[in-house]
């Protein structure tokens, strides 16, 4: 910055520029760490994505190979095949009825547990929060008594949609809270000054500026809805199949089609790989939250 | 057009034993501007947000015109209020931050267009009105700010700290543009702030707070020149007045080595609790530079002098006194305007007599004005 600072750089210059490419020990162990965690990340789907392009017997062979040559057979039969289109199509809408199921409830509960004040709402809000130990498995029996019996839905998109909204609202919630909480008050009493309800603010106002938080956990209940598999199992019969459960149906159905299966799941992977990556910036601004004013 | 009344106006905070606002008793003529000034936490801000509608009235009333809003929602008061941090809805253009009241009140779309485009022209923003407030500098932030008030046409502005949030440059310029802008609409205005300067400049009248309670309310002027009270001959003026409590001696005060005489009925309103000691009180200019020896002068040893160009500023301390004992403000030292171009050395002592008449005198117990 000033001058003290800059007599010290001057001279580290010429000595940081001799090695050049060896750097700080802590550097290298953060760089080494990161490098095994991404490995970790990574491995798994790249091998899929590989197995995907060799046959079985290369794989019975050689579970560890590349592909050679690479056979393009897996994908293209995945591709025609009317079942995977039939699953991703089950996948696909009972994603977006949860997402927008999610971001519609879980935005209009957040409202008022964030901006309204009265008596109960720190324990109001601990509901959500507890919601959130609640684990899912534990509630599967009474949950597929209570939709398929008592409902009627068991076997529908709706059937499968509103637990698992149900279930992802208390993340929703927990997120979205503080989100509409930083939203400043002035904003608020102007509104009010200008004429608009409470009602009015959330539409006009609030709404519109919570976009962010909004898609944060819209993206996090797609791909949680993506990738759900329980519930569906239990719930879902042949017709209604989602993809993580055609995965299953695909590897019985065949035996041992061990590269179909890594081919299926590849694509199966696509939809909302693009989807998070498409709306990921928007992501990390909502969970900034900042509004300027 | 209306006045504005606050009628034994008190505010509680819930949990809290003390009012924010105790009993304000204030009238704001019709087309006035009323400055409210004070430290923080004097209850200046809360007495705004009561007249806005954002904070509860506990006790009192407040009226607009003969309007009785103590319990009237905020929208249907006919206010319009400019926030310190000015509140613009990030997400809108100006042009529909400015007409978004009248959008809610269901105006004609080429009605708000109009008043709109009016609003923007008085304060040179016409070119801004597509553009979001993120686009915009501070100065014209706070012009929107305005523009959002004037667009409604409301009986009374509110604005609470408008110009805290501006660089020192452009919140001199823009005193001046909201103090004649206020003259050209002859809109009532209560104004909110804690800068002395901004209070003299701008109102027609003010009213100092402190603790809550109504300390004076009068012309720029009349603080000036009569404040009612210690506290207010300490908080109006820049620099601050020259503060001291001394011994009253056969009708004459003892201020260092000077005796500066008492008027009659300033003894006569002395009382026991007072112990024989009256705080005086006297403004950097209202001193003389003297030749030693001068009856009623004393003697000033000069510690800094502060150039200002048209003035020059000594701040000193009182010889053969004890430090504190006379002091302006929040600072030690005594302060003295003399000639710019005869400005004496550090450790210099001169002399300085009260101009005649220009003391201010203030019981030592209770602070109120005697003289």
């Amino acid at each position: 910055m000033s001058a003290p600072t800059l007599t010290p750089a001057a001279t580290a210059t010429p000595v940081r520029r001799s090695r050049r490419f060896t750097m700080k020990p802590s550097t290298a162990v953060v760089y080494f760490i990161a490098l095994i965690v991404v490995g970790f990340t990574l491995g798994p789907v790249i091998y899929g994505v590989l197995s995907g392009f060799r046959t079985n017997a290369q794989i019975a062979e050689n579970p560890a190979g590349f592909p050679s040559p690479f056979v393009f057979f897996n994908y293209t039969g995945v591709l025609t095949n009317p079942s995977f289109w039939r699953y991703a199509l089950n996948s696909t809408g009972i994603a977006v009825i949860t997402t927008a199921l999610v971001v519609i409830c879980g935005v209009m509960a957040a409202y008022p547990l964030a901006r309204y004040e009265f008596k109960y709402r720190e324990g109001v809000f601990m509901v959500f929060v507890v919601g959130l130990l609640f684990p899912a498995s534990v509630a599967i029996i009474p949950l597929f008594i209570l939709i398929t019996q008592n409902f009627h839905l068991g076997n529908t998109w709706i059937g499968i949609a509103l637990p698992q909204a149900a279930f992802a609202l208390p993340t929703t919630v927990v997120i979205l809270r503080p989100f509409l909480q930083a939203l400043p008050k002035e904003l608020e009493e102007a509104a009010q000054l200008d004429g608009a309800s409470r009602i009015g603010f959330f539409w006009r106002i609030l709404l519109p500026l919570s976009g962010p938080g909004m898609v944060t956990v819209g993206v996090l209940a797609f791909v949680g809805s993506w990738n759900a598999y329980l519930l569906p199992l239990l719930l879902l019969g042949p017709q209604n199949k989602t993809l993580p459960l055609g995965v299953a149906d695909f590897s019985s159905e065949h035996g041992s089609d061990t590269a179909g299966v890594f081919a299926f799941t590849s694509l199966a992977m696509i939809p909302a790989l693009v989807f998070f990556l498409a709306m990921q910036k928007r992501i990390v601004n909502g969970l900034q939250g900042a509004v300027k004013g | 057009m209306a006045t504005v009344t606050f009628d034994h106006a008190t505010r509680v905070y819930p949990g809290t034993e003390r009012p924010a606002v105790d009993q304000l008793n204030l009238h704001i003529e019709d087309g006035e501007f009323l400055v409210l000034v004070g430290p923080s936490g004097c209850g200046k801000s809360t007495s705004l947000r009561m007249l806005a509608g954002l904070e509860d009235v506990n006790g009192g009333r407040i009226l607009i015109g003969d309007r009785d809003v103590t319990d009237v929602q905020p929208k249907d008061r006919d206010i319009a209020m400019v926030f310190q941090n000015y509140a613009l809805y990030p997400h809108m253009s100006v042009a529909d931050n400015m007409g978004f009241a009248l959008k809610i009140a269901g105006t004609p779309k080429a009605e708000i267009r109009q008043r709109v485009e009016e609003a923007a022209k008085i304060l040179d923003l016409t070119e801004y009105l597509d553009r979001k407030p993120k686009a915009l500098s501070g100065g014209q932030r706070q012009r929107v700010a305005m523009g959002r008030a004037i667009v409604r046409q409301p009986q009374v502005f509110l604005m609470d700290e408008p110009l805290s949030n501006l660089d020192a440059k452009l919140r001199v310029q823009t005193r001046t543009q909201i103090a004649s802008l206020q003259r050209r609409l002859g809109v009532t205005t209560v104004y909110v702030t804690h800068d002395q300067t901004e209070a003299l400049t701008m109102g027609d009248r003010i009213a100092v707070l402190k603790g809550g309670l109504l300390q004076q309310v009068g012309t720029p002027r009349e603080m000036y020149d009569t404040p009612a009270n210690v506290f207010v001959a300490g908080f109006i003026g820049s620099p601050a007045m020259n503060l001291g409590t001394f011994e009253v001696k056969d009708g004459a005060a003892q201020v260092g080595s000077a005796q500066i005489p008492l008027e009659r009925n300033v003894i006569a309103g002395m009382t026991e609790a007072d112990g024989g000691k009256l705080t005086v009180g006297f403004r950097p200019e209202s001193l003389d530079v003297v030749p030693a020896g001068t009856p009623g002068s004393f003697q000033v040893e000069t510690n800094l002098v502060e150039e200002l160009g048209s003035d020059a500023f000594l701040y000193g301390s009182l010889k053969g006194g004890v430090v504190g004992e006379l002091s302006a403000g929040d600072s030690d030292q005594l302060i003295v305007r003399i000639d710019p171009r005869n400005v004496p050395m550090k450790g210099e002592v001169i002399n300085v007599a009260i101009k005649a008449g220009q003391a201010h005198v203030f019981s030592a117990a209770t602070g109120n004005r005697l003289s």
